[in-house]
């Protein structure tokens, strides 16, 4: 059942391609049809697989760091007023920082590695995971707080017990938010100069203007982000059941 | 000493001990929040396992009152809180109930129940068959493993309850735990409570807005006058136990509630004429 909801929209979306392409009769140049793409993926099937997997170890790895950091930062900014006021605007000047800027320094710094790409797509996730689990902590009942208390719970216990928990359903909006920029994060890493990677793919099949390839290495970002994101909603729908019944 | 001396003095101690002793006292309480005083040079005593219900106008300071003996607020200086005849820290000594139920969303009702035996450090298996065999006591028999969204409110209260009784102190505060049901369940929950208290024994500080239920529950109805708070009145409910319904219709019953409601009303005027001014 679960399948079907996810399988049908997007044979809805094949069939809408496909569909357009043949009635309107899109010129190839903008919209090749969608047979010719996933023939072409076919074709080289260890190229794009290999391309998937890479991209998706770069964004993965900085997508988890990220998450981490963000709920360990926010976690020592709620305890700790003074390391807020401190760290925060620094947080959010970090942020305003274009990613593509950011990513040349990366680049310049740890050379054509997948630390270079993690750390731009952890650049991009730790912000808005920080930023939700923060307002998650902060919106956690104090009553709640005192009833534990008065069970005498050590702090640990709170965080662990009531924080934490309260703080989810804010934390996994982040890191759905998070998926996709992780992913576009490894992207731009990519960019400059890897051989190997969806963005790698992309950029290659732009400069030789091979349109299908273009569109090929799309559907294949397309997968790494919603694999990303397909893990992020499955660990929430299981952590996070009591959400919309509150 | 001579014998005659002596033996005065033993009776005298043996007379009195028991008496004296108080599982909470207070002397001199008072609490300060800026310019508002809620409250001021409060005294009270509570027996071993006696039932006192605490009423008095909103605002007057009963919750944090709770909150000071739960260790959750400091009295301001002056006044002292003795758990057991002992200034100590109170935190995690008082088994604590406070206006709302509280529930976690995330934890069914075993699992909220045990939520203070967890934090004490209890295996969750343990804990977890402690409140198994426990839930039939408090009416949740069969919703075991129900999260408390799927719950009536009376429900809720009863694994608030559970969750308070789980959490082993012979001091039990409870702050209006039943303000928020309808007529009907709150008559039942009364009984019910009465049920349990003369089965699991424990001293227990009840707050209410309700006259009635204050009567029914408590084996002594304390009054507290409107803000600043101290006490009022104190009046011994010398009925029977166990108390049934019929109860509430009796000259006896009537009479105490005639007392008490005067006291009650003359402080609530004040507070709304406070809040007029
Ligand atoms: N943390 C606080 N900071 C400032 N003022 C407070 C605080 N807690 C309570 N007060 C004030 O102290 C007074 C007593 O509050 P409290 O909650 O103890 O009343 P209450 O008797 O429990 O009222 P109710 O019957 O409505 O529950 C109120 O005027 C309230 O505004
Ligand atoms: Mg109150």
């Amino acid at each position: 059942m679960a399948l079907l909801r996810l399988v049908l929209p997007l044979l809805l979306l094949a069939a809408l391609w496909e569909g357009a392409v043949a009635l309107l009769q899109i010129s190839p140049f903008y919209l090749p049809p969608l047979r010719q793409v996933l023939g072409a993926i076919w074709a080289l099937g260890p190229a794009y697989a290999q391309a998937f997997m890479v991209t998706l170890g770069e964004a993965v790895a900085g997508f988890v760091v990220g998450g981490l950091v963000g709920v360990v930062s926010a976690t020592a900014f709620h305890h700790q007023r003074w390391l807020r006021d401190m760290l925060f605007p620094l947080f959010v000047a970090s942020q305003t920082v274009p990613v593509i800027a950011f990513g040349a320094i990366v680049v310049l710094w740890f050379g054509n590695t997948l630390l270079a790409k993690a750390a731009i797509a952890f650049y991009l996730t730790f912000f808005p995971v920080t930023v939700n689990a923060l307002a998650g902590f902060e919106a956690v009942d104090p009553r709640q707080v005192a009833l534990l208390r008065s069970f005498g719970a050590s702090r640990r216990d709170i965080w662990w017990k009531l924080l934490l928990p309260s703080a989810l359903p804010r934390i996994f909006t982040a890191l759905r938010l998070s998926a996709g920029l992780a992913l576009a994060g490894a992207i731009v890493g990519e960019w400059f100069g890897a051989s190997i990677g969806v963005g790698a793919m992309l950029l290659a099949a732009l400069f030789n203007e091979q349109v299908v390839a273009m569109w090929a290495a799309i559907l294949t970002a397309a997968a790494v982000g919603g694999a990303i994101f397909g893990v992020v909603a499955l660990v929430e729908a299981r952590l996070v059941f009591w959400r919309d019944e509150l | 000493m001579t014998d005659a001396a002596d033996q005065l003095d033993q009776l005298l101690t043996v007379g009195e001990a028991p008496a004296a002793r108080a599982k909470l006292q207070l002397n001199g309480v008072s609490r300060r929040f800026g310019a508002v005083q809620a409250l001021a040079k409060v005294d009270l005593g509570i027996a071993e396992g006696e039932f006192v219900t605490l009423i008095g106008p909103s605002g007057c300071g009963k919750s944090t009152l709770f909150n000071i003996v739960a260790g959750l607020l400091e009295a301001d200086t002056g006044g002292e809180v003795l758990l057991d005849g002992a200034a100590t820290s109170l935190l995690g000594k008082v088994a604590f109930m406070p206006q709302r139920d509280l529930l976690l969303p995330w934890r069914n009702v075993l699992d909220n129940a045990i939520l203070a035996a967890e934090v004490e450090g209890r295996p969750k298996r343990a804990a977890r068959e402690t409140a198994r065999a426990m839930a039939a006591d408090f009416g949740l028999k069969g919703f075991e493993d129900h999260y408390p969204q799927q719950l009536s409110g009376g429900m809720r209260q009863r694994v608030a309850l559970m969750r308070t009784f789980m959490f082993d102190r012979d001091l039990m505060l409870l702050d209006e735990p039943f303000g928020a049901l309808d007529a009907l369940t709150r008559a039942m929950m009364q009984r019910w409570l009465l049920d349990i208290w003369s089965r699991y024994r424990r001293t227990i500080l009840f707050i209410t807005h309700d006259i009635d239920e204050a009567i029914f529950l408590g084996d002594r109805v304390v009054v507290m006058s409107a803000r600043p708070g101290s006490i009022k009145l104190e009046r011994r409910v010398e009925l029977p136990r166990p108390r049934d319904p019929a109860l509430l219709t009796t000259p006896a019953f009537n009479a105490i509630k005639r007392e008490l409601l005067d006291a009650v009303e003359e402080e609530s005027m004040k507070t709304f004429a406070a809040g007029a001014a």
